[in-house]
């Protein structure tokens, strides 16, 4: 392996986005019939390169070479045309579309020289299916099939238009452990019997260990290093990976306990579909501590907060919070009993973009009688001034507190979010996602406050799918899966590699 | 009752469907493509004039229909340009297009014109009816079908052709993939932006024939502001059938009955202003229950 | 996007797109046969040649002023209000039932009652969409527009039939309101009336509450990002109505207006989309209630310059329409223009930079 061809050439590559150079000088090369793993932190600069590759992003500065060839057009036509394939992260199907129209879209096999042939398409399907092994009905429809098989459809897409270089873009993601075990089989068999190259872009460095030959490690759009997979461990990795030995601080805890403030009986709640996101789910937070939910995205956690904090109503059980029943309240009455929130979604939910950043910290408050006179007469001077101090306090960076929240980097909306959140000074604080897309700096200042909050005696609940995070923060943790409640440890009990089975077994149910 | 359900009942029905059928045909192409259309009022407006005005000057109905299609490409890309190039609002410019589109069709009208309020003139040309003797011989519904103007024939085929398009060739998957998903299009090397012009300009066409229908076929004339809401009445016409063509075809017709039966009921002696509501009653109806309809369907999967 | 500073690159933007607007008015001019500096002189001569002129030229701009605040604050809270037409008749009837059937009693009495019905009729014709946007959420665009055309012909149903008037010599049209009842004019021979005072006084407030009340802040909140007003606890829905109901209130007025110091009576052509005139203003100004006050001194006088312009040039008064909706295009495309070249000037200045660093390196 270690002799073979190179396949892909980056030289001296540069992708520079509006505000960040989010590549910066690299050279890397991919050898034919390799399984490369590339990984790094959130924004480190991995799918921008392969979206390079892809054709998505062009260079500002620097050179690509496909199979010899130099790039000189960068759009995927071209990039196809050379061999390459992408899953993304985020699938490129479309929704109300069959399997097979997905896959033959725009290489269509035709008929009478005008009409799509629809019989021509389902039996390209299970040609494909046949030569790869990878079973999927042509005629489902997108929508109505797992995820999993999704990213299937996905896969076949590249190979129907001739890729023999396949980038996998974050793709366990959402898949489960016996999902996962069947991609890395089936990635390994078209390594073997296709001669094909897959470069699979991952956080998650025990995959890296299962399933690459070679990794590079990225940190802040560099190229930090490349290894033979053989040659390093996880921890290696982890700290090539964050730039130095320890992920993150031991934050020192004030042993608290206090009363019970949140308390959850036999939860049910629906999805979107009328389908049961949240079955007969029990569970209780007590002030002064932090309990950490895991579990993969998707079993009901998002469903299980927005029922708690009114967003959504719930079917049946009881939510009390404060010693209140919150059973049909509304967000703003859930808040007023105590109950802080930082929601999963802050772009669409936890703030307003095109608000001013004043504005969106003052939202919820707006009619104190410190920024407005009788809750009418809205006060500028204090508002601007309270904005100002938030800045301060939470390490906002950004030129002014009048400009569009809309502007801000995703850690420092985040601050904006837990800025105002946190100052409500409610006894309940329930976070979601935390750090998600946010960089490490401002994850380290999160962390702190969350902790902060709870050596001060608040309740928090914390979803998380970032398991190094919930290690991080939690005094108990819980697993979830479809639903239900599949464990419950505190913290230090259990160990990382143990915990991914209660979140993804559910016998443990209902023992 | 016999006196308001006759054979002229449905004629008109037909007759007066037409410009919704061939309006709401267009906007089922931009709304297939994720745009949300409500220009389509001042396309047809400034289709029913030009197509007045090339009949006038060419002295024939086919230059008519043909500098209507012509300025209908012209709007269908002006609107495409705005809102897939320059992501303007589409509400704004499709609201802004229907009073451009009423601004501009009556000074043109006063200044090539000459008049105001109406033009009509023997010099145009009217799209003439067709007879067709095989189904003129079949008892009653030869009386119905035959003997109408081109563009009842014509908007019945194109409500087979748009199916087709839409759902059986390459282009018509690859449309609808640039409303719902486009980058599904975008990562297999397409630009989506493509189909979305594409269907701007299909729609612009269609309204097009709407207008050319509605000033030389409906009427032999032009009137300021003839498209009296048409526009948005097919939009509705497209959510109702779920852009689907012969589901929307279904809904156009339905407002063609009403439109009817409000002319038939105005024979009988009952005012025109009150008729007239019905079919923007009728729409309003439609939209809610389109909403309310999906709404339980949701809860119910 | 800055909230309290004056935005420069936006008042660039606007004076470029009324300039083209205007260059391309003037094209059409020459195209049609015109001479564009004459018929604009005529224009400006129009609008602002006399007192009476100008009193024409203020009571325009109470109109597109009222109208077009009436717009703004729906959009503010997230409603397109297309219907502000339909709610402008309502407005207009109610007020002319009141006037002619109150007939000899006190003003002090029928004028407050007649603001009372006018606002009423207008609310509620609002308030219909408003529920059905914001509970089922239904278009309000197109329910809107379809609600004026049946509130035109409802009210023309009323003038031509039951409501019609005994007198000789009215083709359609309700009874004469009492002439006690009407606004005195203010200018001799104009149009303007006190109007505009009670005009500026709800424009005020409006803008008083859209700008420094809590409620204010609430409907701009919904109206930017509605789950956010939910999640952060404000009554989002509640806000989004309220705004509605002030919006059909102020076009019910403006109704009142035309009855009360135009027509003397309804008439069915009680409006000749004047409504939209106003909405255009507001959508020009991006819903700022202090620009569309400007704007609407701008465009009234445009539009009784424009009669003067059709009068003396024969340029059909119908090209301001034109004009007006082409600084529509170029305002909504502004965004995405301004967007475009900057994203370009940025990306080239720092391949720039990065080219020399590369340089300086090797």
């Amino acid at each position: 392996m270690d002799n073979a061809e190179s396949i892909v050439k980056f030289e001296h590559i540069s992708v520079q986005f509006p505000s960040v150079l989010a590549n910066d000088d690299v050279s890397l090369e991919i050898k034919k019939g390799e399984v490369f793993a590339l990984v790094g932190e959130n924004g480190a600069g991995k799918s921008t390169l392969m979206k390079v590759l892809y054709g998505m992003n062009e260079p500002v500065a620097g050179k690509v070479y496909i199979k010899g060839e130099l790039i000189t057009k960068y759009n995927p036509s071209e990039a196809i045309r050379l061999g390459v394939g992408m899953v993304h992260q985020h699938f490129m199907l479309v929704p109300s579309f069959t399997v097979a129209e997905n896959i033959v879209m725009c290489k269509e096999p035709m008929k009478n020289g005008i009409f799509f042939d629809e019989k021509g398409a389902c039996e390209i399907v299970e040609n494909l299916v046949r030569e790869y092994g990878l079973k999927v009905s042509p005629k489902d429809r997108i929508d109505r099939i797992s995820v999993g098989l999704q990213q299937r459809v996905e896969i076949l897409k590249t190979l129907y238009r001739g890729a023999d270089i396949l980038i996998l873009d974050e793709p366990t993601a959402v898949l489960t452990p016996q999902e996962t075990d069947e991609l890395f089989d089936v990635i390994r068999r078209i390594v073997r019997e296709k001669q094909m190259t897959v470069i699979i872009i991952t956080h998650k460095l025990y995959e890296v260990m299962a399933i690459s030959d070679r990794v590079g490690v990225m940190r802040r759009g560099k190229l930090v290093g490349v290894e033979q997979t053989k040659n390093v461990n996880e921890r290696i990795l982890a700290s090539m990976m964050v730039g130095r030995e320890v992920l993150l601080p031991k934050l020192e805890r004030k042993k608290t306990s206090g009363e019970e403030l949140i308390n959850i009986k036999s939860l049910t709640v629906l999805d979107n579909r009328s389908l049961e996101a949240v079955k007969n789910l029990s569970l209780s937070v007590h002030a002064g501590e932090i309990v950490g939910i895991a579990g993969i995205e998707g079993n009901g956690q998002s469903e299980l907060v927005e029922a708690i904090t009114g967003l959504r109503q719930y079917k049946s059980g009881s939510i009390t919070i404060c010693g209140k029943d919150i059973k049909g309240m509304t967000p703003g009455k859930i808040r007023d009993i105590g109950v802080s929130h930082i929601p999963e979604d802050r772009m669409t939910t936890g703030v307003s973009l095109s608000a001013s950043i004043e504005d969106n910290l003052i939202s919820g408050k707006h009619k104190a009688e410190e920024f407005a006179v009788k809750g009418i007469h809205m006060k500028r001077k204090p508002i601007r001034e309270y904005a100002k101090r938030l800045f301060e306090e939470f390490d906002i960076r950004s030129s002014s507190v009048e400009i569009s929240a809309g502007s801000l980097s995703g850690g420092n909306m985040q601050k904006v979010v837990l800025a105002r959140e946190i100052s409500f000074e409610n006894p309940v604080i329930i976070i979601s996602q935390p750090t998600r897309g946010v960089d490490i700096g401002a994850m380290e200042f999160i962390h702190k406050l969350i902790i902060d909050e709870r050596n001060k005696g608040c309740a928090i609940l914390l979803v998380s799918a970032d398991l190094d995070e919930l290690f991080a923060l939690s005094d108990r943790i819980v697993t979830i899966y479809e639903g239900r409640i599949t464990g419950e440890f505190v913290n230090g009990e259990i160990d990382k590699s143990d915990i991914g089975y209660y979140m993804t077994n559910a016998s443990k149910i209902d023992e | 009752m016999g006196e308001i359900f006759n054979v002229a009942l449905l004629q008109n029905t037909l007759r007066t469907a037409t410009p919704i059928v061939l309006a709401a045909l267009g906007g089922l192409f931009t709304q297939h493509a994720g745009i949300m259309n409500i220009g389509m009022d001042g396309m047809i407006l400034t289709g029913a004039f030009f197509a007045v005005l090339g009949s006038y000057f060419f002295a024939s109905a086919a230059m008519g229909v043909l500098l209507a299609v012509l300025v209908g490409i012209l709007i269908g890309l002006f609107f495409g340009v705005f809102v897939i190039r320059f992501k303007s609002d589409e509400f704004i410019i499709g609201v802004a297009l229907n009073i451009f589109a009423g601004g501009l069709t009556v000074f043109l009208l006063r200044t090539i014109f000459g008049v105001k309020g109406a033009f009509s003139n023997p010099g145009i040309h009217p799209i003439p009816a067709i007879n067709i003797p095989v189904i003129g011989s079949i008892p009653i519904l030869g009386e119905l079908l035959n003997n109408n103007t081109v563009f009842v024939y014509v908007s019945w085929i194109l409500v087979a052709v748009t199916y087709l398009f839409i759902y059986k060739t390459p282009w018509g998957i690859r449309l609808r993939a640039s409303g719902e998903a486009p980058h599904s299009l975008e990562s297999a090397g397409v630009n989506p932006n493509l189909y979305k012009y594409l269907a701007s300009i299909l729609c612009g066409i269609f309204c097009g024939f709407a207008g050319a229908h509605l000033s030389l076929g409906y009427l032999t004339m032009f009137t300021e502001g003839m498209s009296a809401s048409r526009g948005y009445i097919a939009f509705a016409c497209v959510i109702f059938g779920m852009s689907n063509p012969p589901k929307v075809f279904l809904a156009a017709l339905l407002f063609g009955f009403l439109d009817a039966l409000g002319l038939r009921l105005q024979s009988l002696g009952v005012p025109s202003s009150l008729t007239s509501i019905i079919p923007y009653l009728m729409t309003i109806i439609m939209m809610v229950y389109v909403v309310i309809h999906k709404n339980k369907k949701e809860l119910n999967i | 996007m800055k909230n309290k500073k004056i935005d420069w690159g936006y008042f660039l933007s606007l004076f470029i797109s009324v300039f083209a607007a205007l260059l391309v008015g003037a094209i059409i001019m020459l195209i049609t046969g015109h001479d564009p500096i004459s018929a604009y002189g005529e224009t400006i001569k129009g609008a602002f040649g006399s007192p009476r002129v100008i009193g024409n030229t203020l009571a325009k701009s109470v109109t597109l002023c009222m109208t077009g605040i009436a717009t703004a604050i729906g959009a503010y809270a997230g409603i397109f209000n297309v219907g502000g037409e339909g709610q402008l008749y309502l407005g207009g009837m109610a007020s002319a039932i009141i006037g002619y059937t109150c007939y000899g009693l006190s003003p002090v009495i029928a004028i407050p009652l007649a603001f009372i019905a006018a606002m009423a009729a207008g609310a509620f014709y609002a308030y219909i969409p408003a529920v059905l946007k914001v509970k089922f959420k239904v278009d309000e665009v197109i329910v809107t527009v379809m609600m004026n055309s049946i509130a035109i012909y409802l009210c023309s149903y009323l003038a031509n039939g039951p409501l019609k008037t005994s007198e000789k010599g009215i083709a359609s049209g309700t009874p004469a309101i009492d002439p006690n009842f009407r606004f005195p004019s203010i200018i001799p021979n104009s149009s303007l009336t006190t109007t505009i005072f009670i005009a500026a006084v709800i424009t005020i407030l409006v803008w008083y509450l859209m700008r420094k009340t809590s409620q204010g802040f609430e409907m701009k909140i919904t109206g930017q990002n509605s789950r956010f007003a939910f999640f952060s606890g404000m009554k989002s829905d509640k806000s989004a109505i309220w705004a509605m109901i002030i919006s059909g209130a102020m076009c019910g007025i403006v109704g009142l207006f035309e009855v009360y110091a135009t027509q003397g009576r309804f008439k069915p052509d009680l409006s000749n989309e004047f409504y939209f005139d106003g909405m255009l203003v507001a959508m020009i100004m991006r819903y700022n209630p202090i620009g569309i006050v400007f704007m609407s001194l701008f465009f009234g006088a445009m539009k009784v310059g424009a009669s003067a312009m059709e009068l003396n040039s024969g340029v059909s008064s119908e090209l301001i329409l034109v004009i007006q909706s082409i600084i529509i295009f170029f305002m909504a495309a502004e965004r995405g223009i301004t967007s475009t070249i900057k994203s370009r000037i940025a990306v080239k200045k720092q391949r720039m930079q990065l080219n020399a660093k590369l340089k300086e390196e090797a």
